[in-house]
């Protein structure tokens, strides 16, 4: 091993790599971050072309076994109806992220007590608003306060755009008397911080060319490496060492070349995502850890949540101009998310209202699910949905179970010869009755807003961008991997920043969670300096 | 983000691609097929397939989708030459539609490939967006308008006073 020890070591520049990065700078620590991928360049997104829409359904597809990026690794998901999604490289997932950006409810830290399900978390949200908080103002964050279904909390910026669309299902939700709000986006609605405003490209899921995305490669890299952080890109890491008192006293990676090299460190910190995590975990055996390190629990990769998506979608008579705007964003609906006896599943879901599609994915869309036919009915049919649809994304939350999991495929590898991950998913019967409920829900408030032709879909194959739970944190050593603090019970100087850390998932988008999550540990540990590893 | 730009009325030179991966009488076939797929609109205004220069785009972009493309193309004639004794591009429309439709009809997966490439390439052409009302242009470095909407709507939810659970 080479003499160069750095103080921390940070694996995976995504959201939480990022956030943390720039939280423990202003320690003067000498900070390292290893990501496998590369910077992207926004002036060469698909958006810039006239063929955006085909792009973003092969190279820059979501799905990296469909993406097949130099820099991503297979995933095993023959075993689960839900493809997991990701991006590898400067950002993590934030590059292609729909930027969706609500915050956790209170509730979702305190299932146990109120919901007699799953486990509370260690940490509450009156504990995390202040990172919250600092994470809109940090990345730059638009919305709208006074939201009656969350806490009191103002963001920076003024809301995206309803446009002709979102007026029309919010008179829908009006009409039922539901609960609706214009989502908190990550996206900029204003110059903000040197970036120019959003201008409403429309495809945020295959990367913003504009830059008014709040991606992590654009947010916070720019000032964690001005305050001094090494961000290294092309190293692939492969193990995470430990000597015989169960530090971690470094890493395995290889370069851009493929030639394997040893880095030592003081602190090593993981923030690859709730499948990157514990493969690495998973992968890091020895003597001492025989079952991957830090895994003493037996919990490393399991409780595996992916928020199991639905999707409605009204076609209606008049033009929408649904295919302009965020297509992520535009409103939600809190109605039906806190838990009530009266139904029957426990916890509840998000209804995110997303813009329609573009043509050409109207056309693939329409042919895959029988609605627009070869022939001569293929025009009318087209021009019945393009422009006139309006989609409900269903977010349920997905409760942790052992057997949903992240294990170490046998003979996949990628392309460094690291085992590839495995994904085993089940879909719970609460799961399977909360998205019927939201089918008949959200068929409903489209019927009210006026929709002519409405269809249910779910879950959808490729929406597994929620990796969560597959490292939880807890106060017991045998029912967690890390501390409330993001520290492994295991290994004092190893800790994880990432959604694997998450106790329960939330039935909402969980980026804005996840990185405040990465700043509160980033915190914990400043506190702690002095005594890190007791 | 490595495919090539795909600007199918400037880049392509239309259906008039010789045979580079298509037999002539495959070719022949696919631009038959093509218009059973997206045939011209009845007023006129929307093109058909044939014309926005989808064997090309097959050829330049869809290299995996080639073997199982000839071996439908192919199936079309055999099953045109043994039911009516002419190649599938010779018979009269309704008898390709016939066809066709049988084919189908036993295996629904049989042309989804070639349908669903068809109308990627045929949405990103010049006069198809045109006639769609679009502008032809990528979405970047414009972007749209999009009106910010009535946040007055929002008035009776604001009413109903807090709706989440401390914790």
């Amino acid at each position: 091993m080479a003499d160069d020890i750095v103080d921390v070591l940070i694996i995976g520049s995504g959201a939480s790599g990022a956030a943390v990065a720039w939280r423990l700078a202003d320690t003067r620590m000498r900070i390292v971050c290893m990501e496998q991928g590369d910077w992207t360049n926004p002036s060469d997104y698909p958006s810039t072309r006239r063929s955006w829409e085909a792009e973003a359904a092969a190279s820059a597809s979501p799905s990296p076994n469909i993406r097949k990026g130099r820099d991503d690794y297979p995933i095993n998901e023959d075993d689960s109806p839900i493809s997991i999604v990701n991006y590898n490289g400067v950002g993590g997932s934030t590059v292609l992220y729909s930027a969706h950006f609500p915050r956790f409810h209170p509730s979702d830290f305190r299932v146990r007590t109120l919901d007699g399900v799953a486990d509370d978390w260690p940490l509450d949200y009156a504990t995390l608003e202040p990172y919250f908080a600092l994470n809109d103002r940090n990345i730059g964050v638009s919305g709208l306060s006074g939201d009656p279904a969350m806490p009191p909390h103002d963001l920076p910026l003024p809301p995206i755009p309803l446009g002709k669309m979102g007026e029309t299902i919010a008179r829908g939700f009006n009409r039922l008397g539901w609960h609706w709000w214009p989502s908190d986006s990550a996206i900029i609605t204003r110059d903000y911080e040197g970036r120019e405003a959003c201008a409403n490209l429309g495809p945020c899921h295959s990367g913003c060319a504009k830059g008014a995305k709040s991606s992590a490669d654009i947010t916070y890299w720019p000032m964690a490496r001005r305050a001094g952080v090494e961000l290294r890109t092309r190293c692939r890491v492969s193990e995470i060492l430990v000597d015989d008192n169960d530090m971690a006293t470094g890493v395995v990676y290889f370069d851009e070349h493929g030639v394997e090299h040893r880095q030592r460190a003081e602190v090593v910190i993981l923030a690859c995502n709730g499948v990157g995590t514990p493969r690495l975990l998973l992968n890091s055996r020895s003597a001492r850890f025989p079952d991957g390190l830090a895994n003493r629990s037996g919990l490393v990769g399991k409780n595996l949540m992916l928020h199991p998506w639905g999707l409605i979608s009204g076609a209606f008579e008049e033009q929408l101009d649904s295919h302009y705007g965020p297509q992520g964003c535009c409103l939600l609906s809190k109605q039906f998310y806190e838990t009530d006896p009266g139904r029957d599943f426990v916890r509840g879901y998000n209804m995110q209202i997303t813009r329609g599609t573009g043509p050409v994915m109207t056309a693939r869309q329409g042919l895959t699910r029988g609605t627009i036919p070869w022939g001569a009915a293929h025009h009318a049919e087209f021009a019945r949905r393009y422009d006139r649809t309006i989609n409900i994304g269903i977010c349920c939350e997905d409760l942790p179970e052992e057997h949903n999991c992240v294990t170490l495929d046998p003979t996949l590898t990628d392309s460094s010869g690291i085992p590839a991950p495995r994904i085993s998913y089940r879909m719970s019967d609460n799961s399977k009755r909360m998205m019927q409920h939201s089918f008949e829900k959200g068929t409903e408030v489209l019927k009210a807003a006026g929709a002519l032709d409405i269809r249910t879909e779910g879950p959808m194959r490729y929406a597994g961008w929620h990796l969560l739970g597959t490292a939880r944190m807890g106060l017991d050593p045998t029912r967690s991997v890390v501390n409330d603090w993001g520290r492994s019970h295991d290994v004092r100087n190893l800790f994880i920043v990432d959604g694997s850390v998450f106790v329960t998932s939330g039935g909402v988008n969980p980026t804005s969670t996840i990185q405040a999550v990465a700043l509160y540990i980033a915190d914990a540990m400043k506190a702690r300096l002095a005594n890190l590893f007791d | 983000m490595s495919t090539p730009e795909l600007s199918p009325s400037i880049s392509f030179p239309g259906n008039r691609a010789s045979g580079n991966g298509l037999s002539p009488i495959q070719l022949a076939t696919l631009e038959v097929v093509l218009d059973l797929i997206v045939p011209p609109s009845e007023d006129g205004r929307m093109p058909g397939a044939t014309e926005v220069g989808v064997p090309a785009y097959l050829l330049a972009y869809c290299a995996d989708a080639l073997p199982i493309l000839r071996n439908e193309l192919d199936q079309l004639d055999a099953q045109a030459q043994a039911g009516c004794g002419q190649p599938f591009a010779a018979l009269g429309a309704g008898d390709r539609q016939v066809l066709v439709d049988a084919m189908r009809s036993q295996d629904s997966d049989f042309m989804s490939r070639l349908a669903l490439e068809t109308v990627t390439c045929y949405y990103q052409h010049d006069r198809v967006l045109a006639a769609l009302g679009m502008e032809v242009r990528s979405p970047a470095p414009i972007g749209f308008k999009v009106i910010s909407g009535d946040l007055m709507l929002l008035a009776p939810v604001r009413k109903r006073g807090k709706m989440y659970r401390d914790a």
